[in-house]
């Protein structure tokens, strides 16, 4: 093979209406719980009435190449994969957070307790015989809970993360090893979400960076992201 | 990691093999987008077509079924929107796995009913429940009363034909009341009385210039969503987008322009943008035509004379809307009225001109769900003809429909004693000395929120027995209080329903319903980039509920049990005319004839029948596998003279509102001006039948209510049924000014110092209908005067999640509480827009 894969992402803000969709796909791809999510947004909006502006900014882990939560997590579970992105092994995670406190766009985050732990325990109902519990829903379906997506528990990755754990954006791992694109991208109906291969010239994403001017997060962290932003959200002046 | 066989070919026959090993890929449309089985870790699952209808756009959307569960959702590939998704398809994953979903059919045991009243709800057969139906409907027949029974819909797919259409008939009775007018009737009014369409537009969004955007937030909200989002980053482009929201909407935010209009003022901008397109000479000649001397006699505050002849083109009355209303409507004139300046308008107005065929000035509810705003609904659509867009490339468009069956007579079925009760007036006083309710006649629509005073006053009779289905007016319609108390008053009410709403905490019987988006059948029609489409709705799951589909099982089985007890009309009618037809077999059960009424309606999409009109498909396996038929693409120009209008010309003078209003004051013998004044209309003489400024109708006493209250809709709002999914709550600032986990109320900065308000303090909102509490965001995003809230949260009942205390304590706060009680009567709509309650802020 001639050149290795470097994955990365644009997020064309142009495109980009601010819906959220994919932060919604990602967690029902991810299996994430209520607090914590991997596909994520930060909204701003500035000026003064009549001349107001926002700004949508669609966020997710930078997959950096020099990533500071690679180089204090003191297990190795947060590592770098053969694609170039940045990827957590909770089987051999200490939860010491120290990645966390390095990760200068805080998009990892920490199991505090077991995820969908309340589809095991709870047996509450709003009328009783008249409708489920979470305990029933989740024994119904044979599933930690109903929409559960068992198929995001790739080549031993827990499906769901254990307490005491972090977990972040994998990029989807487990569906790139299938030749398809992430989640958020193939959910983004604006067609906002370019995935591809830095290293290949002729890919989408090599040819989009050369046409408009990217930006990083926090350019100033000297993280080197591969998350990269192209163009505005908004065009008024 | 290791790749088994099976999953290798189903990759590799999509791909490159060098995409096995290097992602190069990643456009989702060749990588994803495949139907049917999908290899994937090992796991089958299977990609299943059905359509979300978190909104009117009904897209067609496939789920992933892992087993027997649903687990992911997006977009149709066949759909017309190039199968794209917005984000509220992913929240019906929470809503269909809802644990507070009805789970068996319930039986009130607490006879005393009101807000917040324990219901004492306990389980009952699906017996039990059909035959206690049964026996009301046989009580009201056997006293010579069936009209006395009511069938209130909400939401609905066409399946609706079974207990809507024929339903109410076959047990003698005209009471089918649809929710309609609380959706967006007064929209359809003006599109009706200028071009003679009764409908939601479609627009040719790949070749327009300009989209005005009319209180119209296409990018977060009805209609087309997501073939919205797809086109917004093309459409910025290549055109200019302006968008007219007393709030900075998701559209707003990314618009050219934003023209934060003072709430119920849109008809005074319009006609404003209308004037400077007349007096500068910007009309479109091609279509309007011109003066016979090519001379501009449109001069601000003259008159066209008389001897001054105009040689009209495709439209009719310009010249008249000229002088009757437009000659004095300068933007100088308007900026006062409106808040917006009058340089702004002019620029507007150019701009939009210019564009000429192929700008879209498009009207939404914002703009037209209003005391007054039918005649907002009629200037704002009355733009495109001026400019010529109507029914033009670029443009705004109609729509083709697909063919599908009609319902076999009911009549042979009827008991003919029953027959003179199902021709009495309905209960919703449609047609009325007060409300005309003009959806193309006198009485043509329904005005659904007048049902509750109706049932109060028993006016014009009293209502005993009442089903409601997939509806929740006591939330969702202005006048909260007034739905309370008639609910309360209604002897009996059974609710079809997956989760416990208010309307259910009044019902005598609640029966679980089937969740539309993954477990039932049926099918909608609607229209998407210029193709029109059947989608269906496919059982893909079956519910962990003992539910059943609200629009053909619940009937049927009441049917039976009408049948049993010797009135078999209903039955018979269902099981003659609805067999199988593919194999002819008699539907024995509610499921059986839950599909095979399915095929019926569309039989001719899936036989070939329809193949010269849009899409070949031969088979129900292949109709249900696609999940679509869709229509050829719509071609412009083939309605221009040929308008359903009584001059068969788009008309900015509505012969046809003339008619149609004419027709109304003859039957209450009134003049038309009283038959305006009646309406609650200013207009007087020809003035009504041009698009003017009507001047909005605010209820409270602006000395002590001196905010105007305004509200809109979340992009997350599946319309009220999205609020007990966590899902929702977590991702509210997604709306701009929204603020997650909250339900606040948007105050520019200036009103907050005013009122000596921060950020997060918590206030009561009052307005001449009721009181609210909430909270306070303070947001540029607000024109100062205006206070805005989002629609959606404040159920005090539909689950743990969207309520504090299900069944008595709201989270948030529900609009509808101060909304006041009133109508826009052409068109019987709710007026949940245009600023009509006036409000007072305390903190409290």
């Amino acid at each position: 093979m001639a050149n290795k894969v470097k994955c990365g992402m644009i997020i064309d803000l142009h495109r980009c209406v601010g819906c959220g969709g994919c932060d919604l796909a990602c967690k029902s791809e991810n299996n994430t719980p209520v607090g914590i999510d991997w596909a994520s947004h930060k909204v701003e909006t500035y000026g003064v009435f009549p001349d107001t502006k926002y700004e949508h900014v669609p966020t997710l882990c930078n997959h950096c190449e020099d990533a500071p939560c690679i180089r204090v997590c003191p297990t190795k579970a947060m590592h770098k994969d053969n694609k170039g992105m940045v990827i957590h092994d909770p089987s051999i995670c200490i939860g010491c957070k120290s990645c966390i406190l390095a990760d200068p766009y805080k998009v990892i985050s920490y199991n505090q307790q077991s995820a969908f732990l309340d589809y095991v325990t709870d047996d509450s109902r709003i009328v009783k015989g008249g409708t489920f519990s979470k305990k029933e829903l989740s024994e119904a379906s044979n599933a930690p809970f109903p929409n559960f997506n068992v198929d995001r528990g790739a080549d031993g990755y827990e499906a769901v993360r254990k307490k005491g754990t972090v977990e972040k954006c994998s990029f989807c791992d487990h569906r790139v090893a299938d030749g398809l694109a992430p989640a958020c991208v193939v959910a983004c109906p604006a067609d906002a979400r370019i995935f591809g291969d830095l290293n290949d010239p002729k890919s989408e994403i090599v040819k989009l960076l050369k046409t408009y001017k990217p930006t990083v997060l926090l350019p100033e962290k000297g993280t080197k992201p591969k998350v990269f932003y192209i163009r505005s959200f908004s065009n008024k002046s | 990691m290791s790749m088994n066989r099976r999953k290798f070919l189903k990759v590799s026959a999509t791909t490159t093999a060098a995409a096995v090993t290097v992602p190069t890929m990643l456009v989702p449309k060749d990588a994803d987008a495949k139907i049917g089985e999908l290899a994937y870790e090992g796991e089958a699952g299977k990609w299943v077509a059905s359509t979300c209808q978190g909104c009117t756009s009904w897209c067609s959307i496939q789920g992933l079924v892992v087993g027997d569960r649903v687990v992911k959702v997006r977009g149709n590939p066949n759909s017309p929107s190039g199968g794209r998704i917005c984000p509220r398809p992913h929240l019906a994953l929470q809503q269909v796995y809802d644990p507070d979903r009805v789970k068996t059919p319930l039986k009130r045991t607490n006879p005393k009913k009101g807000k917040g009243i324990d219901p004492k709800f306990v389980p009952i057969s699906w017996e039990e429940a059909a035959d206690t139906i049964a026996d009301k409907i046989l009580e009201l027949i056997n006293a010579g009363e069936s009209h006395k029974f009511l069938l209130m819909r909400g939401r609905y797919t066409y399946m609706r034909e079974i207990i809507y259409g024929t339903f109410p008939k076959l047990i003698g009775s005209p009471n089918n009341i649809s929710h309609s007018a609380i959706c967006a009737e007064a929209e359809k009014f003006g599109r009706y009385y200028t071009e003679g369409f009764w409908d939601y537009a479609d627009a040719d969004l790949e070749n327009t210039r300009y989209l005005l955007a009319w209180g119209w937030d296409g990018i977060a909200s009805n209609r087309q969503t997501p073939w919205f989002i797809k086109q917004m980053g093309n459409i910025k482009d290549r055109a200019r987008v302006t968008a007219i929201d007393p709030r900075l909407s998701a559209t707003a935010a990314k618009a050219d322009r934003w023209l934060p209009v003072i709430p119920g003022t849109d008809s005074a901008l319009q006609v404003a943008i209308a004037h400077v397109i007349l007096s500068e000479g910007k009309w479109n000649k091609l279509f309007v035509g011109d003066f016979a001397d090519g001379q501009n006699a449109f001069i601000p505050g003259q008159e066209v004379q008389a001897e001054t002849t105009f040689n009209e083109k495709h439209t009719y009355g310009v010249v008249k809307w000229w002088n009757l209303e437009l000659k004095d409507r300068t933007p100088e004139w308007a900026e006062d009225i409106c808040g917006i300046k009058a340089d702004e308008i002019r620029a507007v107005a150019r701009e939009f001109a210019e564009a000429g065929s192929k700008a879209i000035s498009w009207v939404s509810p914002g703009a037209s769900m209003q005391v007054r705003g039918a005649y907002a609904s009629l200037a704002g659509h009355a733009l495109n003809g001026l400019v010529g867009s109507v029914d033009a490339a670029g443009g705004t468009l109609q729509k083709l429909s697909p063919p599908v069956n009609k319902s076999p007579d009911y009549k042979p079925y009827l008991d003919p004693k029953l027959t003179a009760n199902t021709k009495k007036p309905k209960i919703d006083q449609r047609g009325t000395k007060n409300f005309p309710s003009l959806k193309k006649k006198s009485g043509g629509g329904v005005v659904t929120s007048r049902v509750a005073q109706a049932l109060l006053d028993e006016d014009p009779y009293d209502i005993k027995v009442a089903i409601g289905y997939w509806n929740n007016f006591v939330y969702s319609s202005n006048g909260t209080q007034q739905w309370e108390e008639a609910m309360a008053k209604l002897p009996f009410f059974a609710h079809i329903t997956t989760n416990l709403a208010e309307m259910s905490m009044f019902a005598d019987i609640v029966l679980p319903a089937k969740m539309s988006m993954f477990e039932r059948w049926g099918y909608l029609k609607s229209k998407q980039n210029l193709h029109g489409y059947a989608t269906l709705n496919v059982p893909m799951i079956k519910p962990y509920a003992d539910a059943k589909t609200d629009e053909t099982e619940v009937p049927f089985l009441i049917a039976q049990s009408l049948a049993k007890k010797g009135f078999d009309g209903p039955l018979r009618y269902y099981q003659e005319n609805f067999k199988d037809p593919e194999t002819g077999k008699v539907p024995q059960n509610s499921e059986e004839f839950d599909l095979f009424a399915l095929k019926y309606y569309l039989e001719p999409l899936w036989t070939g029948k329809a193949a010269s009109k849009g899409d070949n498909i031969t088979s129900w396996k292949e109709l249900v596998e696609k999940g679509i038929w869709k229509t050829k693409r719509f071609t412009p120009g083939k309605k221009i003279d040929n308008f359903k209008t009584a001059t068969h010309k788009f008309e900015f003078y509505s012969e046809t509102l003339k008619k149609a209003m004419g027709a109304h004051a003859e039957k209450h013998n009134m003049s038309m001006d009283e038959a305006f004044e009646a309406a609650n209309y200013t207009c007087r003489g020809d003035l009504s039948f041009v698009p003017h400024y009507e001047p909005p109708v605010r209820h409270g006493d602006e000395k002590e209510y001196p905010f105007i209250f305004a509200e809109h809709r979340s992009r997350l709002n599946r319309e009220g049924r999205s609020q007990n999914t966590p899902w929702y709550y977590g991702m509210l600032d997604v709306d701009p000014g929204g603020v997650a986990d909250k339900d606040v109320t948007k105050i520019n900065p200036l009103d907050g110092k005013k009122l000596g308000l921060k950020e997060g303090d918590r206030i009561r909102i009052t307005s001449p209908q009721g009181s609210i509490e909430s909270e306070v965001h303070l947001w540029e995003g607000t024109r100062p005067g205006v206070v805005i809230k989002c629609f959606g949260q404040g159920h005090w009942a539909y689950g743990r999640v969207g309520s504090e205390v299900f069944g008595s304590k709201p989270r948030g706060a529900n609009n509808n509480d101060i909304l006041h009680y009133d109508w826009e009567r052409l068109s019987g709509s709710n007026p949940r827009h245009g600023g009509l309650s006036r409000v007072k802020i305390e903190k409290i």
